[in-house]
């Protein structure tokens, strides 16, 4: 078990310090920087003035002595200075990370609360009117894209209610916060729950033909009782595996609902920092968001293995 | 990897199918969503293919009279801010998806597979290193991957593709890896391998072959996905460029100011892009259960 | 003596726009909404190029001398003193001195004094050991040899030449005085000023802060306790932001003409004006290569287009056709009708002026059967792009197949230096009415902002004699006769000057839009809301 553990952590650290590599060459190829970007708004470029602002933030410098000074001040807890706020990067990344983990956190219970019993009820009546119908309800759920789903929402709130939920960090009543992250969440959460039902449902039907169920029905166990009892519990495990591949998953919803509902949390800061070029701020969003999907599929194998005794621990 | 045994299935239902025609229907019936998925699907093709045939006038042109314009005889869809009738744009807008879709999905696919079989078959140090490399890929979302990678080649149709193809790589290589290493083990195989065959050869006569119903089950699944990742990437501003009229981009910025005074404007892109994923979901869905019956349902 | 005179109708001016605003008695208290539409590059203005950087931060400064914040049409009639007392000068005109107002105070606490003007100038003239990171408007200060100070309390700019536009100059919004004391780097992040507000904080793409400067020199202003300014760049969530009542003001000049209808059926009560904002749409020719190196081409161009159907299209009818200066009733400096529709595609007639245009490139070798095609470059923002789409649709009409290229905003700037570009789409916007800020930096051969490269001697020199001109009635003559001119070289095709919008709360008091800017009328010291 700990060598396991052992190298899994071994392996996550190459995977990280790869990504490290692709981020940082991706945006070297991106044509044009954060000094184009500043001249720009002046609409002209005085090359000397360039060159001096490229040396004062460190973009002349060769790509490994660029790379190795980032990674260098990662190790030491330093992410360097956005370019466009001249502030520390952690200081402009860190107020954001809560507001964003708040989303996806009530985004996931939302998709938990409505996927599982949804997926479980569908499975418990599979072939039936009711299993067809979910199952449809669920694969739509996958076909809308989530920023139209936001759109709407917005649209329908300001005509039929003439009230919209906008950010604002300081909410002044219990509707106000429901509405700020809840709504926002649900249109994020919508699809995430499709992805969960499906999982559940199919994960739960493989459980149902499994021969200690099958047992548990010849002895006489009510149907509720093998169907709620015996097969939810087991099928809970495989459920678990789906946060792991909900949480990429998520982040890609969060990036364009924060947009829709201009939420000022990290996933929209990405988009905007890319704009800006502000690579100090990229790169380390991106190198964020990469160690929260490595970390929470490591846990999740985990668990996964520490509740399922059936799992070796080989490769 | 036992494809299913359709006469069989056939006479378990009793039904009297010996005629290819009753077979379709009765395929058609016994999978009807998956069917309704591939007449969806079959629908979107038709339209782009034909584009300029049932298009009424040119998705581009500029018309300032009639701008803005509520569905009507001559606008089905009404018309944009700039008088260009969004019928015709949506139409178009089909190619634009269609050719995302299916272009990227082959050619993630299509490096998945190469990368899945070389690791899975040549095991060793090709095998970890592709190993590695999948892990760094799935490690990104699909779209933070797809917006560094179209930041950094620029907005263009076929660096969209490339873009969202990449992230594709890791789940197909996945797969036909897993498949393959399953696959080595089987008798045929060593058969082959004993009467000289090289590894090459055994890798594409034997092994692919026999790895295409978990690879088209995959394909299908992940065609929605990425047409929803160009609509997500086009409605950030980084997708497919104007003028070509993406549905995506539709719903973007300028589109998204008119929202309240022309609502069909967000309406019909949206119901577009929904529609086409909704069709590929749905026959992706019935694929699986028919390819790969492990997983059914 | 021409001084005096000034003084006095801009302290008229001044008392007269008071009495309108104290018909009723203004509430101090309460903070201010508004949305911003992007997030700005720093809070320095002096370093941007936008007024994404004059409406959150012109409340954090004074200038010496500023356009009366209630009079919309900015003129050099309208300029009233500020952190100067009052200003003068000298005979030969070449020296323009301030008298300074005594015990003014930066927001740290500091007294203001005469050598933060010198230092605020110097750093515009690059004489300073510190520098801003950018400096965009440099050349307004070409004229200055240098600035002297007499004392604590008075300085004097002087000019290698009569140039009365300076005073103007210095009334923008993008002329506040900076203290010598603080840094540019700490301007970029925290700015420290003199004004009605005092900066709080700026969190990039969230929001921006100001509070109210309780040691303000002016006893009794502000009114309001704060401003508070919400980064959505997403104009529709915007707008239903300020419908639904989260916002008491739109980003000024920010409504576009359709977002305003929806705002007036949602919120019948909010007040709303359409002003113009003196930014003209206009298209940059790479004359430098074929095709457009050949006249007739750039002729056929500026013949081929239908400058009504773009303000229909956009603007839904309301916007200005003119040439380089804006168009009256706002602007100062337009042409007279008659003398706009004798140049070349401005006559109403489109059909005709594009027969024309179609002989002229047949003429060029081109023709029904020979289409020339081209690109036409514009940057990846809808203000930007949707006019080059018309302007595609227009071009078809005389054989020329034009295509799209959206370049992102980092490359733009490079690829029009390198003349990389045949055609290209253009926003210029002017912060002040005035000849010498426009002809200057748009059109004279060495200015960095001479996109184009037009380069005309002749005009240069008339460019230099309008600017010295210190009779207006003259100088207008001759600016009218420089514009004709640009027009008929097809240097860079005025398309439209756009209007726009601005909306606030009915309880929102003593807003003033101004009419011939986008970038002066932000000081907000005597807004008061009525709740």
């Amino acid at each position: 078990m700990l060598a396991y553990i052992v190298r899994r952590l071994f392996l996550m650290l190459v995977t990280l310090f790869g990504i490290s590599v692709i981020i940082f060459v991706l945006l070297r190829i991106v044509p044009g920087n954060i000094v184009d970007i500043l001249f720009d708004a002046a609409g002209y470029v005085d090359p000397a003035d360039k060159a001096n602002l490229e040396k004062e933030l460190g973009l002349s410098d060769p790509i490994v002595i660029q790379y190795l000074k980032w990674i260098g001040g990662l190790l030491h807890g330093d992410l360097g200075y956005s370019y466009v706020s001249e502030k520390p990067a952690l200081q402009e990344i860190l107020p954001r990370i809560p507001i964003t983990a708040r989303l996806a956190g009530l985004a996931l219970l939302f998709s938990a609360s409505i996927g599982i019993p949804l997926g479980v009820l569908s499975a418990v009546h599979q072939g039936t009117r009711l299993d067809y119908a979910l199952r449809v309800v669920s694969l739509s759920g996958l076909s809308l894209p989530s920023f139209w789903l936001g759109l709407l929402i917005l649209m329908a709130s300001v005509s039929m209610l003439g009230w919209m939920p906008i950010y604002n960090p300081n909410p002044q009543t219990w509707a106000e916060a429901f509405a700020i992250y809840c709504i926002p969440a649900m249109a994020v959460g919508f699809r995430s729950a499709a992805l969960t039902m499906r999982i559940t449902r199919s994960s739960m039907l493989e459980i149902l033909r499994q021969d200690y169920i099958r047992t548990a029905r010849a002895k006489g166990a009510s149907d509720a009782s093998v169907n709620y009892h015996h097969a939810l519990k087991n099928a809970v495990l495989p459920v678990i595996t789906v946060i792991g591949i909900e949480a990429a998953f998520l982040i890609g919803g969060l990036i364009v609902t924060e947009t829709v509902f201009n939420i000022p949390g990290v996933a929209r800061f990405l988009v905007e920092a890319l704009r800006w070029r502000d690579y100090p701020i990229v790169q380390n969003l991106v190198m964020f968001i990469a160690v929260v999907v490595v970390v929470v599929n490591f846990t999740v194998d985990m668990l996964y293995a520490a509740i399922d005794p059936r799992i070796r621990y080989g490769d | 990897m036992a494809v299913i045994n359709f006469d069989a299935e056939l006479k378990r239902a009793g039904a009297d199918a010996t005629h290819g025609w009753r077979r379709l229907t009765f395929l058609a019936q016994r999978y009807l969503l998956g069917t309704i998925g591939l007449v969806i699907m079959v629908l979107f093709v038709a339209m782009a293919l034909s584009a300029d045939l049932i298009s009424r006038y040119d998705p581009l042109a500029v018309d300032s009279a009639h701008r803005l314009a509520a569905p009507n005889a001559l606008h089905w869809f009404g018309t944009d801010s700039f008088g260009r009738d969004v019928w015709s744009r949506i139409i178009h807008g089909a190619r634009i998806s269609l050719a995302v879709g299916l272009g990227s999905t082959a050619l993630g696919a299509s490096i998945g597979v190469i990368v899945g079989l070389a690791s899975g078959y040549l095991s060793g140090w090709v095998d970890l290193l592709f190993q590695r490399i999948t892990d760094i890929l799935q490690s990104l979302p699909l779209l933070v991957l797809a917006l560094v990678m179209t930041a950094a080649l620029g907005p263009s149709l076929p660096n969209v593709i490339i873009a969202i193809a990449i992230p594709l790589i890791p789940t197909v290589a996945r797969v036909i890896r897993a498949n393959t290493l399953a696959l080595r083990e089987l008798p045929f195989v060593e058969a082959a391998k004993s009467i000289g065959m090289s590894e090459m050869r055994i890798a594409f006569r034997h092994v692919l072959p026999n790895t295409l119903a978990p690879l088209i089950v995959l394909a299908t699944a992940q065609l929605g996905s990425t047409i929803l990742t160009e609509a997500s990437l086009s409605f950030l501003g980084l997708g497919i460029p104007e003028p070509y009229p993406s549905w995506g981009r539709m719903l973007s910025e300028s589109a998204a100011e008119y929202v309240r005074v022309a609502p069909w404007l967000v309406i019909f892109p949206g119901i577009a892009i929904s529609l086409a994923v909704f069709g590929t979901n749905l026959f992706g869905d019935a694929l699986r259960d028919i390819l790969d019956p492990r997983q059914r349902g | 003596m021409r001084s005096v005179r000034a003084l006095a109708v801009a302290a008229l001016c001044w008392l007269s726009a008071y009495d309108v605003s104290l018909a009723e008695t203004p509430k101090s208290g309460g903070i201010l909404r508004m949305y911003h539409r992007d997030s700005p590059g720093s809070a320095s203005i002096h370093e941007g190029a936008s007024y994404s950087f004059n409406v959150p931060f012109m409340p954090i400064f004074n200038n010496l001398v500023i356009f009366n914040q209630h009079i919309p049409q900015n003129s050099v009639d309208t300029i009233v003193p500020e952190l100067a007392e009052s200003w003068a000068w000298s005979d030969d005109k070449k020296k323009l001195t301030f008298k300074l107002r005594n015990g003014v105070k930066w927001h740290d606490g500091k007294s203001f004094t005469s050598a933060d003007v010198k230092c605020t100038f110097d750093l515009l003239m690059g004489k300073s050991q510190q520098k801003f990171r950018q400096n965009p408007r440099k050349s307004w200060y070409d004229q200055v040899n240098d600035v002297t100070i007499n004392g604590d309390y008075e300085a004097s700019f002087n000019l290698k030449r009569p140039q009365p536009a300076l005073l103007s100059l210095l009334a923008s919004g993008y002329s506040p005085i900076y203290p010598c004391h603080v840094s540019p780097a700490e301007m970029r992040t925290k700015p420290i000023g003199t004004g009605p507000f005092k900066f709080v904080e700026f969190k990039a793409n969230e929001s921006i802060k100001l509070t109210k400067n309780p040691d303000y020199f002016r006893k009794g202003l502000p009114y309001l306790d704060g401003i508070e300014f919400t980064i959505v760049p997403n104009r529709s969530t915007a707008i239903l932001g300020f419908v639904s009542g989260k916002f008491d003001m739109t980003f000024p000049t920010e409504v576009s003409i359709p977002l305003l209808k929806d705002v007036k059926s949602q919120a019948p009560n909010a007040i709303c004006v359409v002003e113009p904002s003196n930014v003209a749409t206009n298209i940059i020719i790479n004359s430098s290569a074929p095709p457009f190196d050949n006249l007739d081409v750039r002729r056929a161009l500026a013949l081929a287009l239908d400058r009504k159907a773009f303000i229909s299209i956009l603007f839904e009818g309301q916007a200005d056709i003119g040439g380089t200066m804006q168009p009256a009733q706002a602007g100062l400096w337009a042409m007279p009708k008659e003398m706009l529709e004798t140049i070349p595609g401005y006559g109403p007639d489109v059909n005709a002026n594009r027969e024309q245009a179609r002989k002229l490139m047949q003429k060029a070798g081109y023709g029904p059967d020979k289409h020339l095609q081209i690109k036409v470059s514009t940057r990846n923002i809808p203000i930007y792009r949707d006019p080059a789409i018309i302007l595609i649709d227009q071009l078809k009409t005389i054989y020329i197949d034009a295509e799209l290229d959206v370049v992102d905003t980092a490359q733009w700037f490079p690829k029009v230096a390198r003349k990389d570009y045949s055609l290209g789409l253009n926003l210029t916007g002017n912060a002040v009415d005035e000849p010498d800020q426009s002809f200057y930096e748009n059109y004279s051969c060495d200015s960095e902002r001479n996109y184009t490269n037009y380069c005309n001697r002749e005009i240069e020199k008339l460019f230099d004699l309008q600017s010295s001109e210190t009779d207006p009635e003259k100088r207008k003559k001759l600016v009218w006769e420089i514009d004709k001119k640009l027009q008929e070289d097809v240097a860079r095709p005025i398309i439209l000057h756009s209007r726009t919008g601005t909306c606030w709360q009915p309880y929102v008091k003593n807003v003033t839009v101004m009419s011939n800017s986008s970038y002066n009328g932000y000081r907000y010291e005597d807004v008061w809301m009525d709740k």
